[in-house]
């Protein structure tokens, strides 16, 4: 069930707000609902990539958390123009294969 | 044969760098169930050919299955689930070497004194050993830059290894 909150917002940003609203004729509540929950996911996202980029957190955690696949979870490094948490350092301390 | 035990992240990037199956003919790779779920699910198949091609390697046994035991390993980095039961595969399965290309995993595996590898490196490996070509090599290691999010660094330390073993193997030759 949504529960009340109140915010303090820029006139301006409010002005705007009412406008779209107004000319979309949407529920302004319904709206501001909407946009507050995908900036909130987006924020989310970003911060748990931060977290992954300092591996306090693995790979599939982070995909536990967003609810991702591995798949979408390089999809969205690419976008993001991240890369892999693995350091030189590793790949210079990483063990040979055994010989065959 | 020698031991690999994988987990997510390196299953898919070795699907990825077309590297999957020859590893699985060279080496024993063994992955817990919680791996085989994380990338092999009914719903990745359908949507992944990686995860198809996982799948199919599962299903062969040239991926196998194997559980890690009940031994709780008292980690002081939390891990989820198919990462850290790779890594208890690791620890209990004698002479194995434990393949991943996370960062916090290979932190675990530091502190666990577990010997770890990257896929760059597999990748350098396999032409070391002579199971792959030059030019094989070169395109897994652009397919680790370009999907699989490596950095350049490393993308670079890897193909000048690369070029460093294949001038060895050239001057060996002229010595010979």
């Amino acid at each position: 069930m949504a529960k009340p909150t109140t915010i303090r917002i820029p006139e301006d940003l409010l002005n705007e707000i009412n406008e779209l609203v107004q000319e979309l004729k949407l529920d302004r509540s319904a709206y501001l609902r909407e946009v507050l929950r995908k900036g909130f996911s987006l924020d989310k996202q970003d911060r748990l990539l931060r977290k992954y980029v300092r591996k306090e957190i693995s790979q599939m955690e982070v995909c536990k958390e967003l609810n991702w696949d591995p798949w979408e979870f390089l999809t969205q490094l690419k976008e993001r123009n991240l890369n892999l948490n693995v350091e030189l350092e590793d790949m210079l301390d990483a063990a040979d294969l055994p010989s065959i | 044969m020698a031991r690999l035990v994988v987990d997510s992240s390196a299953l898919i990037l070795l699907a990825k760098c077309n590297l999957l199956e020859i590893v699985c003919d060279l080496f024993d790779v063994i992955v817990p169930k919680a791996v085989s779920i994380e990338v092999a699910s009914e719903n990745l198949v359908k949507n992944y050919p990686d995860a198809a091609l996982i799948s199919e390697l599962m299903s062969k046994g040239a991926i196998k299955i194997q559980n890690p035991g009940r031994d709780r390993v008292p980690s002081p980095l939390s891990l989820h689930k198919g990462e850290k039961e790779a890594l208890l595969l690791a620890i209990n399965l004698d002479r194995s070497l434990f393949a991943t290309d996370d960062g916090k995993a290979i932190k675990a595996a530091r502190f666990f004194n577990i010997p770890f590898i990257v896929t760059p490196k597999i990748v350098v490996e396999l032409f070391r050993l002579q199971k792959i070509s030059l030019k094989r090599a070169r395109e897994s290691l652009e397919k680790l830059s370009i999907i699989g999010r490596y950095s350049p660094e490393i993308i670079t330390d890897a193909l000048i290894t690369l070029l460093e073993k294949e001038d060895g193997k050239a001057n060996n030759h002229k010595d010979t």
